[in-house]
């Protein structure tokens, strides 16, 4: 294993594959890139897995991506592969390109990380950082790396401790730095059926008695149901409804209930079947668990502040520590 | 107690309908198999529409609700271009449909189709919500409205929106006339005049290309255009509908609508905000705008075509006046080539050359913005294009933006040639675009109508095509004027070339 790495033989290498690309066939190749995506996986995160998670992006968020793989250890190591992903769309005979650059990095080499990635970011296009290690997050490089994202994409819940996540992100978000949590992104198609919910007018106007949010989660699922009741009690207090948050441990996945007076909106998951009760009346519909594919295609969607979140996290980090200190 | 939803995250949420049932009129024809029921099982595919929702067909022709389903489903097998028919969903949305047969003249026609309403609404939880789609020959829009509104179905506990297709009239007095007919049972604000191409994503493109970049837009003026080329071309004949066509024309079916509203959409003021009032505002401001030819001008700045037979690919094709249905001696025009001009500050002076028709080279709809050349050349330039600069927005087939410029060409010496930049709609965004009925629908169901024609638009567009029409229906032109496969009659090219243009070749 190498100890040295050198990004403009890096980029050399890239330019010369373009020319290379560009000699197979009569249609040449079109080069695609929207953002630079780099993804920081620890070396026991399942490679082809992730792979095939970061091909399947390409068409529909093309970019220049950065795969770090994080070894553990004191041995100083740094090492370089490029290549290209390349595919063609239905019914047309040019082939699209994205390039992919693999680092491999060891513990003792992490402070060397931020020189060999910056002059490998895509100029004037944003940065996703997407780390996968809950370890990495710990260490004092961390922060120099997250420096160079536009935005930063971590999974509170493969952190130890929920709460401690949710705490961290917070405070990145109070720093300046655009962050997401694929534990917030999961729940998007639950709270898209609790919004449903109250399209009816109805229902909509009956939320007014409500006065407890009750969520229950399952074992890794604690800071989604921090989530999901800091979202329903703001979303609450925007209609004017102070409803009390209830948090705790149970079995089973994650369940919300909305409840007060003769009112009662729950959402509780059911292997891959989502069931929605308002009422007596209760409804089913299909809802797998979604894949890291699905999670990042939607935050690599959003690009700019996502202001429903940012409340979101401050309000689950307000809960979580006054849940602990009780 | 506000009436929005506290709950809902328009980042992340998709766009939902609310519950409705739909009710087509013409629900046997083509348009109602092509488009609609695809565009429909699309959104119902994608988790778009509300559970409460239904579609009751209606047309002559007798059928059970089953039948009905049956068609639909091989509508849907045929012609949904990107999806595949997956069971589970058809056997839900299947559930939905349903089926009433008889005639828009018979009032038991509509007395029937509100007790459906009525069941429907019991039993698939609509909400008393109802979008009536008149898919039929316009001649029976203003009877199906008036039978609507006699058969007390054009109010209800829920709201009315009722869609109708091209052509709004076939000139200003009918087109008015009908919109009257319409107002008698529904308000302007219920009435959702579709125009297809506002629902292409490259035709809404254009907004976010303008409006959302500000790069181009302190050069969209006459200080820097020279002039603009909008081409609608279809490469195919009138297959199989020449008796319509005959009817109506290149110009009516056309240039009237879709590519006036393409002109529109290039041309107009930045709305102060993307609601439908405002667009719409600045688009009805645009067309009228441009300024009517008067009746001895437009020979000189308009040219009719027709084509005539020719070999194309090995394969003889008939001319227009040999297509079945058609009367051999026919006037009536398959292509049409306008110049126009807009009397505003902004675009004064710089002429807009719109042209469209059948059987031309190549199927393409574009909008060529020409900039003015640099003020003096300074190099030599490989093909003789005199500094040209071309902003062109491509529609259909391969939707995208194309920038072209000069380039030195590699090696010794400062010899320039034109090099293009492009934009690939489809390869930059990899996910699938919506057809232009999925989003036409979808705004249609809940209650969206920026990418709709308001009245005042109608009219605005046949005050600049009816003087043209009552010139071209007075004169004896001597057609066939232009071979099928070309790029049109060489009166066309004269009318570019008066003022020192020339047309593109797409």
């Amino acid at each position: 294993m190498s100890t040295t790495v050198a990004p403009d033989k890096i980029l050399k290498e890239l330019a010369g594959l373009w020319v290379e690309e560009g000699k197979q066939g009569p249609s040449g190749v079109l080069r695609a890139c929207t953002m630079t995506l780099v993804v920081i996986a620890e070396e026991n995160d399942d490679a082809a897995a992730l792979g095939e998670t970061v091909a399947a992006l390409m068409p529909e968020h093309p970019a220049r991506t950065i795969l770090v793989r994080l070894r553990a250890g004191h041995e100083r190591a740094l090492s370089e592969r490029v290549y290209q992903q390349c595919w063609k769309p239905f019914g047309q005979r040019q082939q699209i390109c994205c390039e992919q650059i693999e680092l491999t990095a060891s513990d003792a080499a992490l402070g060397d990380l931020p020189s060999v990635l910056l002059p490998l970011i895509v100029a004037d296009l944003p940065v996703i950082l997407w780390c996968r290690s809950a370890r990495l997050t710990e260490m004092p490089e961390f922060l120099e790396v997250a420096g160079l994202a536009t935005k930063l994409v971590l999974d509170s819940a493969s952190f130890g401790s929920a709460t401690a996540a949710i705490r961290r992100i917070a405070s990145s978000q109070q720093r300046g730095s655009g962050t997401a949590d694929l534990a917030w992104t999961r729940l998007s198609r639950w709270r898209e059926m609790l919004a449903r919910v109250f399209e009816n007018r109805v229902y909509l106007s009956r939320l007014h008695e409500v006065s407890t949010i009750q969520v229950t989660w399952g074992d890794g699922f604690e800071s989604a149901g921090w989530y999901l009741a800091a979202w329903a009690q703001n979303a609450l207090a925007d209609a004017g409804v102070n409803a009390k948050s209830s948090v705790v441990h149970g079995s089973g996945t994650i369940c919300i209930e909305l409840s007060g007076g003769s009112f009662r909106a729950g959402l509780r998951r059911e292997d891959d079947r989502l069931v929605v009760t308002v009422d007596e009346l209760s409804n089913c519909t299909h809802l797998p668990q979604p894949t890291d594919y699905l999670l990042m295609r939607e935050e690599l969607g959003i690009q700019r502040r996502d202001p429903i979140f940012e409340r979101t996290l401050s309000t689950a980090a307000r809960l979580a520590v006054s849940s602990a200190s009780e | 107690m506000p009436n929005d939803n506290p709950f809902q995250d328009p980042l992340r949420f998709e766009r939902q309908a609310p519950e409705c049932a739909v009710v087509i009129f013409g629900a046997n024809g083509d348009l109602t198999k092509r488009k609609l029921i695809p565009a429909l099982y699309r959104l119902a595919y994608d988790r778009r529409l509300a559970a409460g929702f239904a579609v009751i067909g209606t047309s002559r022709t007798p059928m059970s609700d089953d039948q009905f389903r049956e068609k639909m489903r091989e509508a849907v097998e045929k012609f949904s271009e990107d999806t595949k028919l997956d069971e589970e969903v058809w056997g839900a949305f299947a559930r939905g449909l349903f089926y009433i047969a008889g005639d828009v003249k018979d009032p038991a026609m509509y007395k029937a189709l509100g007790e459906k309403l009525a069941q429907v609404e019991k039993e698939r939880h609509t909400g008393g919500n109802v979008l009536f789609y008149l898919s039929t020959q316009p001649s029976q829009y203003a009877t199906i409205s008036a039978g609507i509104g006699a058969a007390g179905i054009g109010k209800g506990s829920g709201w009315r929106r009722l869609v109708v297709e091209k052509p709004f009239g076939h000139d200003m007095a009918s087109a008015r006339e009908l919109s009257d007919q319409l107002h008698q049972v529904f308000d302007e604000s219920e009435v959702y005049r579709i125009d297809h191409y506002l629902g292409k994503e490259t035709v809404q493109n254009i907004l976010a290309f303008r409006f959302g970049n500000g790069i181009f837009e302190p050069l969209w003026n006459r200080r820097y255009v020279d002039h603009v080329q909008i081409t609608g071309a279809e490469s195919i004949g009138v297959e199989g509908r020449g008796a319509y066509y005959q009817e109506v024309g290149a110009l009516d079916d056309m240039i009237q609508n879709h590519l006036l509203q393409v002109m529109a959409t290039v041309a107009m003021e930045p709305s102060a905000s993307f609601r439908a009032t405002s667009v719409r505002d600045e688009r009805s401001k645009l067309l009228r705008s441009i300024r009517p030819w008067k009746p001895e001008e437009i020979l000189q700045n308009t040219v009719p075509g027709q084509y005539g037979p020719a070999r194309i690919g090995g394969e003889d094709v008939p001319a227009f006046r040999q297509e079945p249905g058609v009367d051999p001696a026919t006037q009536r025009d398959t292509y049409a080539a306008l110049t126009l001009f807009c009397d505003n500050w902004r675009w004064a002076g710089v002429p807009f050359y719109i042209r469209t028709g059948k059987r031309l080279a190549k199927r393409v709809t574009e909008i060529a913005i020409q900039f003015k050349s640099a003020p003096l050349h300074l190099f030599n330039q490989d093909g003789g294009e005199g500094g040209l600069n071309l902003l062109i927005l491509r529609i259909q087939p391969e939707e995208g933006i194309s920038l072209k410029f000069l380039s030195k060409r590699p090696g010794s010496g400062m010899t320039l040639r034109p090099v293009s930049m492009d934009f690939n709609y489809g390869t930059s965004f990899g996910e699938r675009s919506p057809s232009a009925y999925e989003t036409l629908l979808l705004d249609a169901i809940i209650g969206d109508p920026t990418l709709y024609t308001r009245q005042d638009m109608v009219e605005a567009s046949w005050a600049v095509v009816e003087p043209i029409q009552n010139v071209w229906r007075s004169v004896k032109f001597d057609f066939p004027n232009y071979a099928s496969g070309s790029w049109g009659p060489a009166a066309a090219d004269e009318m570019l070339a008066r003022r020192g243009h020339e047309w593109r070749r797409p």
